[in-house]
């Protein structure tokens, strides 16, 4: 099935992708901090990182409308919570640059993670001292997502394929079912999991 | 000959109340091949944990089985678990790193390995399992049959003296469950398999105990067993083709090697 929808370009050769992965992890790191705590209206500030973000995006060869999709799709989040903001005396102004520092953030996340390999990011943040149990756990999302994704994908088809009048309701109410079926079986699934790690010497 | 495996009167309960194991007794010796068969439900996999310690869960462990002399108890689990590899049903389940490499690595590295032994470890166990040059992909991106194979190095680097199969032929094609076959075939380390696939049953296994309703049915050679059609047939088996028909080439055509590229 479909296993590449994240990080999809992370295996391609550009000059970004043969640049260190160290390079590259502590450049976003430092990039998503300084955008991040620049003050509000620094206007030139978000030009300038969009225009260094547009270079590598760029020079990557990740084709510009997927990282478009990408953005796209996380983009309601990021309205979700910047729109509170329109509730204040100057809002408008607020809303903007929240918009702005956050797309800008998101777009060197999606830079990273598809010109990265994830066991290589990994790698990394063991190397500079992430505690080891975070490492794991970021480990195990990562590997378990596709996992997760093609199960859903099995039982949307299942469901489909004994679906002859979609109504609004009934798809409600059958989506609802997978969403719960997928956590009690990604529960049991974590149980054979952990016994498989134990069978190998966890401590 | 030592004793690889006792189990005496063992029972287990799930906490859902289901009675799973009724009073389980058998020993191996080290260096034999033994398979469980039995239908669903028989109680199979949840025998099969108890071998490696994974259940039951309780502090104390368990005194009813033994693994090389020692018992299950928690104090020697460590011990146990290194020289008792467990490849799981679900290859997803036991694949739980982001390379190949990372899993094949998972057991050396926890039992305490220097890196460079780890590396040597690792690219050993893939060339004997014919994945050689795998260490960098990801598990996801990996075909059923060669997921199975990259279990079975992650088992096989552990050094395992016993190696405990939950079905290791599920989900495989007939190319994929001859490779699998004659590859366990050449392990000279205690086997005991529990599977469906009577063929590699007939192929593999000297000895078979068959499991219902969580108790030993039967425990005898395979062939004289398997050949009992009414009680296999009883207990939700088949007597296999292997043994139905003659082949022209020699008995049961079990004296030809498996077929594999």
């Amino acid at each position: 099935m479909r296993h590449n929808f994240l990080d999809r370009y992370s295996r391609l050769d550009s000059p970004i992708h043969r640049l260190p992965a160290t390079a590259k992890l502590l450049g976003t790191l430092g990039l998503v901090i300084t955008i991040v705590t620049v003050p509000m209206t620094c206007w030139a500030c978000y030009a300038i990182a969009g225009l260094l973000l547009g270079i590598v995006a760029v020079l990557s060869r990740v084709p510009p409308s997927f990282i478009l999709r990408r953005l796209l799709l996380l983009e309601p989040f990021v309205l979700g919570v910047s729109i509170l903001s329109l509730l204040r005396p100057d809002g408008l102004v607020l809303f903007a640059a929240l918009i702005t520092k956050s797309t800008l953030c998101l777009l060197a996340m999606i830079l990273l993670s598809n010109t990265t390999p994830f066991a290589r990011i990994l790698d990394l943040l063991r190397n500079i001292g992430m505690p080891a149990i975070i490492v794991t756990l970021l480990a195990l999302m990562y590997r378990y997502l596709f996992v997760l994704i093609d199960e859903a994908e099995r039982m949307h088809r299942a469901r489909m394929s004994r679906t002859y009048e979609p109504r609004k309701g009934h798809w409600w109410k059958a989506t609802a079912t997978v969403i719960s079926q997928l956590f009690i079986r990604s529960s049991e699934r974590a149980e054979r999991i952990y016994a498989a790690m134990l069978s190998r010497g966890w401590k | 000959m030592s004793q690889a495996v006792v189990v005496n009167n063992l029972r287990y309960t799930y906490p859902d109340g289901k009675e799973a194991l009724r009073g389980i007794s058998f020993t191996v010796h080290e260096g034999e091949c033994v398979a469980v068969i039995g239908p669903n439900g028989s109680g199979k996999s949840t025998l099969l944990l108890h071998l490696n310690g994974i259940l039951p869960a309780s502090p104390s462990g368990n005194p009813d089985v033994a693994l090389f002399g020692l018992p299950a108890t928690t104090a020697n689990l460590p011990i146990i678990r290194r020289s008792v590899g467990l490849l799981f049903q679900d290859p997803e389940d036991q694949l739980f790193c982001p390379t190949v490499f990372d899993d094949v690595a998972f057991g050396p590295q926890q039992f305490g390995g220097e890196e460079e032994a780890v590396r040597a470890t690792v690219r050993s166990a893939l060339e004997r399992v014919g994945l050689a040059g795998f260490e960098q992909r990801s598990p996801h991106h990996l075909s059923s049959g060669e997921k199975r194979r990259v279990c079975l190095a992650g088992v096989l680097a552990c050094q395992p003296r016993a190696l405990v199969l939950d079905e290791p032929t599920s989900e495989l094609d007939p190319r994929g469950k001859r490779e699998l076959t004659a590859l366990l075939a050449g392990f000279s380390a205690t086997k005991i398999i529990a599977t469906h696939d009577l063929e590699l049953v007939v192929r593999l296994c000297p000895r078979t105990i068959l499991l219902d309703a969580g108790r030993i049915i039967a425990d005898a050679p395979t062939l004289q067993l398997l050949s009992d059609e009414p009680l296999m047939v009883e207990h939700g088996l088949e007597k296999p083709h292997i043994l139905l028909h003659k082949h022209p080439h020699g008995e049961h055509g079990l004296d030809r090697k498996p077929h594999h590229p």
